[in-house]
């Protein structure tokens, strides 16, 4: 089962708290690196999974929050499923990307918030995520217009970016929803 | 059983051969699934990493209008997002309510959700499958590829063995063709990582078409609009980057099950693949 892991008051002793049922705490990774054996990005990020963990266990949050890693992981949950402590990293990194953000600790160079960002907001508008409209704001706020530029008319040549996006109606239903949980995640 | 499908928004662009295929294999089987009316995105990679209540709550507004059926997904992570929604809030009382004030309406985390791998292997059966096939693709070697998120985690997704999952391998095998054994099965691709940071994708995805390649075979069968996209649209980037040549058709299963049913290479869409199928196909004898 995952666990729900919520990361407490950030200049609060033991910095995360975690409920939901049968998820296991940070504190029992006993740092086999069995995760970092199996992750796709260990080789490439600043930071390996089990070291964040340790870092984590030792209140070293700050480290873990302004790193490259924690953008970097893909969510492949090899490391949970492997973990004989059943400690759920990529879990554990969805909480540690939310509270980067809180905190302003992202680092500079990533464009991944930015794509979360857009394509939230395209569900929010749209209801569906239109890929043609994601990739021109995604170019747009991060300035790499030519990235991938020459892909475009293949893929409209093979009708895998259709121009119009999807209309389903009920917008005011949606932004009603998204208000909601916005309250409801204070 | 009653099923509705939830295609999602990568069906409706990027991998409408997936969703074509998918329906077309679903005709030739006699399955009734029709289209869940007004559903939304599933809130994918975005919402999980950044709102784990909106991550839960989109999920559970399309699973409760599900009316009792079995929600069939084809897009390996809708079915993940569908399943961990179901997880969060069958398990936790506290979340079952935030999500209810999110969707205005409480929903118990019971819709059942069946990938349409698993609704061919278990629901339909292999049998009926077999019955069905009119030109076995004899002598086609692949490799299937499930990547991350229909294995993974296994203590949610229940899908098959989490390191060597074997549905794919099955039904390759039932429509005539030869599935090998090879080491990067469930390796991640890059996903999401296409658009935000590519040479992500690049490594990975070299990781695992050499492999494939290393396996001899003739072709990729995969399972996710992302795993497709990556291995079949990057392949020439990845060759280009690592000085390699892999030229592999990257099908979703869909389309090689479709061929298999006597699906013509139009209700399959096979002209969306950048990487060409046609020397593959041909040499078989099958429709190009």
């Amino acid at each position: 089962m995952a666990a729900i892991l919520e990361i407490d008051d950030i200049n609060g002793g033991l910095l995360l708290q975690i409920s939901g049922l049968g998820g296991a705490s940070l504190m029992n990774c006993y740092q086999c690196q069995k995760c970092t054996s199996g992750c796709p990005v260990a080789s490439r990020a600043d930071l390996k999974p089990h070291e964040v963990v340790r870092l984590m266990q030792m209140d070293q949050w700050e480290t873990v929050l302004s790193s490259r890693f924690i953008w970097e992981c893909t969510s492949c949950h090899t490391c949970g499923t492997r973990c004989p402590q059943e400690v759920d990293i990529a879990s554990l990194n969805d909480a540690l990307r939310v509270k980067s953000r809180a905190s302003a600790r992202v680092i500079p160079d990533t464009a991944v918030p930015v794509l979360n960002e857009i394509f939230l907001s395209a569900i929010r508008k749209r209801g569906r995520v239109h890929e043609l409209s994601l990739m021109a704001a995604f170019k747009l706020r991060t300035m790499r217009l030519f990235a991938d530029f020459n892909k475009v008319p293949m893929m409209i040549s093979k009708r895998k970016l259709p121009f119009l996006g999807p209309r389903i109606g009920h917008r005011r239903e949606r932004e009603a929803m998204f208000l909601r949980a916005q309250r409801g995640e204070r | 059983m009653s099923y509705v499908f939830f295609p999602g928004c990568s069906l409706d662009g990027t991998a409408k051969d997936f969703h074509v295929s998918t329906m077309a294999v679903a005709s030739k089987l006699g399955l009734d699934i029709p289209e869940l009316k007004d559903w939304i995105c599933c809130g994918s990679t975005a919402a999980h990493s950044s709102d784990p209540l909106l991550a839960d709550a989109l999920p559970a507004k399309n699973l409760s209008m599900a009316e009792g059926r079995t929600v069939a997904v084809a897009c390996a992570s809708c079915y993940s997002r569908l399943k961990m929604a179901n997880s969060h809030i069958a398990s936790d009382a506290a979340v079952r309510a935030k999500v209810a004030a999110v969707i205005g309406s409480d929903y118990d985390g019971q819709t059942p959700v069946l990938h349409f791998l698993e609704l061919l292997c278990r629901d339909v059966g292999r049998s009926r499958i077999a019955e069905a096939v009119r030109r076995p693709l004899s002598g086609l070697k692949v490799a299937c590829y499930y990547g991350c998120l229909l294995s993974r985690p296994p203590g949610i997704t229940k899908f098959d063995d989490a390191e060597n999952p074997m549905l794919m391998d099955q039904l390759i095998e039932t429509i005539g063709a030869t599935p090998v054994d090879w080491p990067h099965k469930t390796e991640c691709c890059g996903a999401s990582y296409s658009i935000s940071d590519t040479s992500i994708v690049l490594q990975l995805s070299n990781e695992i078409l050499s492999m494939a390649k290393a396996a001899g075979v003739d072709c990729i069968a995969t399972a996710c609009p992302l795993c497709q996209l990556n291995l079949d649209m990057r392949q020439k980037d990845v060759e280009a980057e690592y000085s390699k040549s892999y030229n592999l058709p990257v099908f979703y299963f869909t389309q090689l099950l479709g061929l298999a049913l006597g699906c013509s290479a139009g209700e399959l869409s096979l002209r969306s693949m950048v990487v060409a199928p046609q020397p593959v196909l041909s040499r078989l004898g099958l429709p190009v």
